[in-house]
């Protein structure tokens, strides 16, 4: 069925790009709406309601588990609903709120919120005395860093994004104040965190229209990890996190409201490099239990490191790459925030755990202004894009290979298991991998690179058994990335099909028609 | 080899602040950061002595704030760093920069080789090198981009130039100004940091360097600047709405107003 109108397009090659996102996979649709209001955005919602047509939410389609793919119907794009609407500022907490809309960019609201410079247009006079306020204040900022920078605010909402800084700081959902949610109907409501919760496993919410909607939340226990996999499910919730991380299977978020905290005045980054991995193990863990705690720990294994300098010698966008310690084997990466001298105290303490377990102070990096940050957070952002590129190289020959990434973190005490585990599978196995990431929290990534179809097959296998050991030891099987349409079998084998069955219940509140986001969490029936 | 390498520090802002009175940039209260090209330099400069040691002595002009910058050279594994600061230094031009700094540099005594960026980002102006080659009276090669060889009495470099690049030699001691890329430049390992955080940077006065307060910062400056400014470019963003095709119509229709087409 193809519709078209005032916003709805029919579908045609000149929308292609809006078929993928950054999981490769490449969807199909009918229509394609780009809303820039919420006007607009209910016009577009009745329409598609007469048609009874299946709706795919987009941000910036950053996402890697193909949560932006549309299977079939239409593609509701917010990237032109990006305005900041509004700011208030909270005495008691002495916190910024930022009312932004779900188009707006990552890099966007840094830049706003560095520069104290936002599009004030229809800001009320509460918002403008605030930024006012804001101007005056201190330095202030938005902790969520995942590493793509061109991430979309609903984006991030919906998938509870997290990124190096989530060590300290949390994931995004720490961040989010309140959500204004449209139901695929255009029905709307507000959720203000502290106001709308769970009472025990029951909610009830009160639309806008006047409808009511009650539902149950999942009775499963979600593991005490870092985690994106399925619905935020707890007794007494608070029903904006009910909708963080839902990937956006339940309703169309319209606007955010955001936390904003005072920026440390001092940030300080370490790369270390180990002898081998027992050091590098040894040593994140001896830190991340240090009072003053690491921002980040990110981790780097050898594989890792030769790919980097494979990278540096034959790729001249990687020629500005930190030339290596000589012999540098494994890498670990500590960030530190806060006053000056605590900083520097923390980095120094870090160095002396460092020599204690085995390490040389000489085979350390040391980014003590933000140039030198910069090429630390560039060094690490370059494991991703290598590996990326060898895939790319290697699906030439082999169209059928993607890379085989895992999301998977672990409770702390099993950090030492979950790494002999993949260290020792892997060898068994012989196909080749970079083990890189989140180590902090537990939370590597696993990259398995194929060089044909049998190791992919291999790395398929691995991949299954690694979610199935992961589970035991307490973990998840998506810690950041989610569900999306490239991970729902293993979502099923962390909560069970109880499990998916108590998140269908919720998704039949809110979208009795099953037409948003179909594919996502759930399997297409 | 015992090398000299000159840094300065600069603004860290894309569009400097400027003292109507005097038309020079104004570094107070702006944050700032080593001079880029010089960072390159300070690299080589370790380089060099890493393979066939010796020493590196990093110079700067300016105000006492600069010796934070310093510290941070000393914590990449400088040997010793030396800060030119005095009132009578403020507002100075390149040709009273490069006085002040060779008699610095001749006060320092021993070097075979000067490392200068080819330019700051600052002024952008490229004289201070070469200027100061002169005043010490020994060759310079402007804008290397790599050194080819190094021996103890000569060296020889790759330069760029328009349309390409040039191998010059010349006899040591020698200026050298470099270029951006002709390495990569470190960062400070715990090791370098601990070690500078014992060392301090010397700060010397006019006094100290002999200098004639008559030939330096403004009053040795013969260069008059009678307005500074960011040029402003007549820019304009306009959005072509509509499907593809009727965009891509639009948009050539522009082109050929604006004579960007040719047939």
């Amino acid at each position: 069925m193809s519709m078209q109108g005032k916003y709805i397009q029919r579908f045609s090659e000149e929308y292609e790009d809006y078929l993928k996102d950054e999981s490769r996979m490449i969807g199909e649709a009918d229509s394609i709406s780009f809303p820039k209001t919420e006007e607009s955005l209910r016009a577009i919602l009745f329409e598609l309601k007469n048609h009874q047509s299946k709706i795919t939410v987009q941000g910036a389609r950053t996402g890697i588990t193909g949560g932006a793919i549309p299977k079939g119907g239409h593609v509701l794009n917010l990237s032109r609903m990006n305005k900041v609407k509004g700011f208030r500022y909270d005495p008691k907490s002495k916190n910024y709120f930022l009312t932004v809309q779900p188009g707006v960019l990552l890099s966007e609201l840094r830049q706003m919120i560095s520069d104290k410079d936002f599009d004030t247009e229809d800001w009320s006079k509460e918002s403008l005395a605030t930024l006012k306020r804001f101007r005056k204040d201190q330095e202030y900022f938005f902790p969520p860093d995942p590493t793509e920078a061109s991430a979309s605010i609903g984006g991030m909402v919906s998938n509870n994004a997290s990124g190096a800084r989530t060590f300290r700081y949390g994931p995004t959902r720490n961040y989010i104040e309140g959500l204004r949610i449209f139901l695929a109907d255009g029905d709307s409501f507000l959720l203000r965190r502290g106001e709308n919760k769970a009472n025990g496993r029951t909610f009830v919410i009160q639309t806008d229209q006047g409808r009511i909607l009650s539902g149950e939340i999942p009775s499963y226990a979600m593991p005490d990890v870092k985690n994106a996999s399925g619905y935020y499910a707890k007794k007494n919730m608070d029903l904006v996190d009910l909708f963080i991380g839902s990937e956006g299977t339940l309703g169309i978020i319209t606007e955010v409201e955001i936390k904003l905290i005072p920026k440390p005045a001092f940030f300080c980054g370490m790369t270390v490099f180990a002898p081998n991995e027992d050091i590098a193990l040894h040593f994140i863990c001896r830190i991340r239990e240090c009072a003053f705690r690491p921002a980040a720990i990110e981790y780097f294994n050898a594989d890792a490191l030769v790919l980097l300098k494979e990278q540096k010698r034959k790729n001249a966008a990687f020629s500005t790459l930190l030339e290596m310690p000589f012999d540098s084997r494994e890498a670990v990466y500590v960030e530190y925030h806060g006053e000056e001298e605590e900083v520097i105290q923390g980095i120094l303490q870090a160095g002396e755990i460092f020599v204690s377990c085995g390490g040389n102070e000489a085979d350390t990096w040391l980014a003590l202004n933000s140039q030198g940050m910069e090429q630390l957070h560039f060094f690490r952002h370059a494991v991703p894009e290598a590996v990326n590129l060898t895939i790319d190289e290697r699906r030439r020959k082999e169209a059928g290979l993607t890379k085989l990434g895992t999301d998977m973190a672990v409770p702390d005490a099993m950090l030492e298991d979950v790494m002999h585990l993949y260290r020792t599978t892997l060898r068994e196995t012989g196909v080749e991998s970079v083990i890189f990431g989140h180590i902090g929290n537990n939370h590597v990534h696993v990259n398995i690179l194929p060089r044909n179809m049998e190791d992919y097959i291999k790395g398929k296998a691995l991949y299954g058994k690694w979610a199935e050991a992961v589970l035991k030891m307490g973990g998840t099987v998506s810690a950041e990335h989610g569900i999306g349409k490239m991970k729902i079998s293993l979502l099923k084998k962390m909560i069970g099909e109880k499990g998916i069955e108590e998140m269908k219940g919720i998704k039949r509140t809110f979208d009795p028609e099953w037409r948003l986001n179909i594919g996502n969490l759930f399997e297409i029936e | 080899m015992d090398i000299i390498v000159c840094v300065k520090q600069v603004p860290d802002t894309q569009e400097v602040k400027i003292d109507p009175r005097t038309n020079t940039i104004v570094r107070e209260g702006v944050s700032s950061v080593l001079n880029p090209f010089d960072a390159y330099a300070v690299e080589e400069a370790l380089r060099i002595r890493d393979r066939f040691g010796g020493k590196v002595i990093a110079i700067s002009m300016g105000i006492q704030k600069a010796s934070k910058m310093l510290k941070e050279i000393l914590a990449l594994g400088v040997d010793d760093a030396v800060l030119l600061s005095d009132r009578v230094f403020a507002g100075a031009d390149t040709l009273a920069t490069a006085y002040t700094l060779a008699l610095g540099i001749q006060k320092i005594g021993k070097y075979d080789l000067i490392l200068c960026g080819k330019q700051a980002i600052d002024g952008d102006t490229a004289q201070v090198g070469p200027s100061l080659a002169e005043k010490l009276n020994i060759p310079h090669i402007t804008y290397a981009s790599k050194i080819e060889k190094l021996e103890s009495r000569w060296i020889r470099v790759r330069r760029l130039v328009d349309d390409g690049y040039e191998i010059v030699e010349a006899s040591l001691p020698a200026v050298i100004t470099v270029e951006k890329g002709l390495n990569v430049p470190r960062l400070p390992s715990l090791k370098t940091f601990k070690a500078a955080q014992k060392k301090g940077v010397k700060i010397w006065n006019h006094q100290d360097i002999l200098a004639d307060p008559s030939c330096t910062g403004l009053n040795g400056s013969p260069t008059q600047v009678i307005k500074t400014f960011v040029p402003q470019y007549g820019k304009s963003v306009e959005i072509l709405e509509g499907t593809m095709t009727q965009q891509v119509e639009k948009l050539f229709h522009k082109l050929s107003e604006e004579g960007f087409l040719f047939e």
